[in-house]
């Protein structure tokens, strides 16, 4: 029987993207015919739920009950991936109580594949988390995604401060999401559809919809080029499924 | 039913014809089908909707909400032949974001059938150009405009491979003639009882050359 795979996409920091990141995610692993079940933290009301509602189920991390539901179900659950999108300011304590339930000592070992989205923000307090989330990062894979959907800068420009927050951590795998049109975001929003459905003109229900014509090939392009980041990671051999669904012409 | 034709005529330059050659193209259209929509996407040329108000909206790419007003109009497979006179400033955001939207491949799932007009020069930034639009549209679908006025004679050989269009030059009085903002290439067709004066003929040539143009994009039956 394959490994269960646990993924956490999360930040210290509000508004960086982790939601979206999550999605994309799941939109991915549904083209690659990965079975995926998925955790929206934003207890009582999610915003991953919204747009995944099928396969989403809303959890408080905090409570015991919660992280049973979680934890104590990765062998039994069909889904061989769970993504878990972890609420603000809550990936720091979240991973700690994973290391006190013996969850971080698993993967160490070998037990789960478990792998972490930590989404930055352009604060110099955003980028001070990674050497937070490093502590707990043995056994498990560490992504430090630089997503640019608001037109941030991560101190590109000055190397010396960009070097000491991104080499730092030795193991770290480095993810760029490109900037998605604002248009088409919140046209997305609205419609609180998968980015696939979005691309393929389709409703919450399969129906058909209106969705512009230019809106849904910005979204196209973006999520294609999202997706190429996933491919250069062998996001899908991480998950053991193997080579990635050809998308051929959409890059 | 045919693919709906959709025009673009573009050129990374200014005042190589584009306009005039619009404002050709819209009235054969209009004679030949009796309805035709024009897009005039110009900031600072002269305006395809001073000549032609009746069947032409101007439009922009400066923007998202421009784009999708302009571009979910051309998509659809309506029978409408649609003309674009695309100004120079809106050049390159035009063909980026065609590019991004993958507008070539829904055109082709939808019957609707994009060719670029490309108003040849001789200068850099047009050598330049060019090769871009080779790799974006297919050979079928891209045409040079051969304008003597602008290239005189000189048309450079990378632009004279494909399919190429040839507007002759008139003279100068002539130019000043249709240059005229009430000019209508159809009316003076229908009222110009002389049909061998060179204006005359000039029209018939371009109109010949547009029939044959849209003769060589039908898909060929076996």
């Amino acid at each position: 029987m394959a490994k269960p795979v646990v993924i956490v996409v999360g930040a210290d920091k509000g508004g960086v993207g982790k939601t979206t990141v999550s999605r994309t995610l799941l939109d991915y692993f549904s083209a690659n015919n990965v079975p995926t079940r998925a955790f929206d933290t934003e207890s009582p009301r999610g915003t991953l739920k919204r747009f995944h509602p099928d396969i989403t189920e809303i959890v408080d991390m905090t409570t015991t009950s919660d992280q049973m539901k979680i934890f104590d179900t990765l062998n039994a659950a069909s889904p061989s991936v769970t993504v878990i999108d972890v609420r603000a300011g809550l990936l720091s304590p979240a991973l700690a109580s994973l290391r006190d339930i013996g969850f971080l000592d698993a993967a160490k070992a070998g037990q789960i594949t478990f792998s972490v989205f930590h989404i930055l923000g352009p604060s110099i307090a955003s980028l001070d988390e990674i050497a937070e989330t490093a502590n707990f990062m043995q056994g498990a894979k560490y992504y430090l995604v630089k997503n640019f959907i608001n037109d941030t800068q991560f101190f590109q420009w000055d190397q010396a401060t960009y070097n000491s927050y991104f080499h730092r951590i030795k193991d770290a795998t480095e993810l760029t999401i490109p900037k998605l049109n604002e248009m088409a975001y919140e046209q997305v929003e609205v419609s609180s559809v998968p980015f696939l459905k979005f691309v393929a003109n389709k409703g919450k229900d399969d129906e058909a919809a209106n969705y512009s014509f230019v809106l849904r090939g910005y979204v196209r392009h973006w999520l294609a080029n999202v997706w190429s980041e996933f491919d250069r990671i062998k996001l899908t051999d991480l998950v053991g499924a193997g080579k990635p669904v050809s998308r051929g012409g959409e890059k | 039913m045919s693919p709906t034709p959709v025009y673009i005529i573009c050129s990374p330059r200014p005042m190589v014809g584009k306009t005039l050659l619009a404002r050709l193209l819209s009235e054969f259209l209009l004679l030949k089908d009796g309805i035709v929509s024009s897009f005039d996407i110009n900031l600072k040329e002269p305006s395809l909707l001073e000549y032609l108000p009746r069947i032409t909206e101007t439009a922009d790419v400066v923007d998202t909400f421009g784009k999708m007003q302009l571009m979910d109009r051309l998509i659809v497979h309506d029978g409408v032949a649609k003309v674009i006179d695309l100004g120079f400033h809106a050049f390159d955001e035009f063909f980026k974001m065609t590019h991004q939207i993958g507008f070539l491949k829904e055109a082709a799932r939808r019957g609707v059938a994009p060719v670029v007009l490309f108003v040849a020069d001789t200068d850099r930034v047009s050598a330049r150009s060019y090769p871009t639009l080779q790799e974006y549209f297919p050979a079928k679908a891209l045409i040079t405009i051969d304008n003597e006025h602008v290239v005189r004679g000189e048309l450079p050989t990378a632009m004279a491979a494909g399919q190429v269009l040839r507007i002759s030059a008139l003279p100068s009085f002539l130019k000043t003639y249709i240059d005229r903002v009430s000019f209508s290439f159809t009316d003076y067709l229908r009222n110009e009882r002389d049909s061998s004066t060179e204006l005359h003929q000039w029209i018939r040539r371009n109109y010949t050359s547009f029939r044959e143009l849209e003769l060589s994009l039908l898909p060929q039956q076996s």
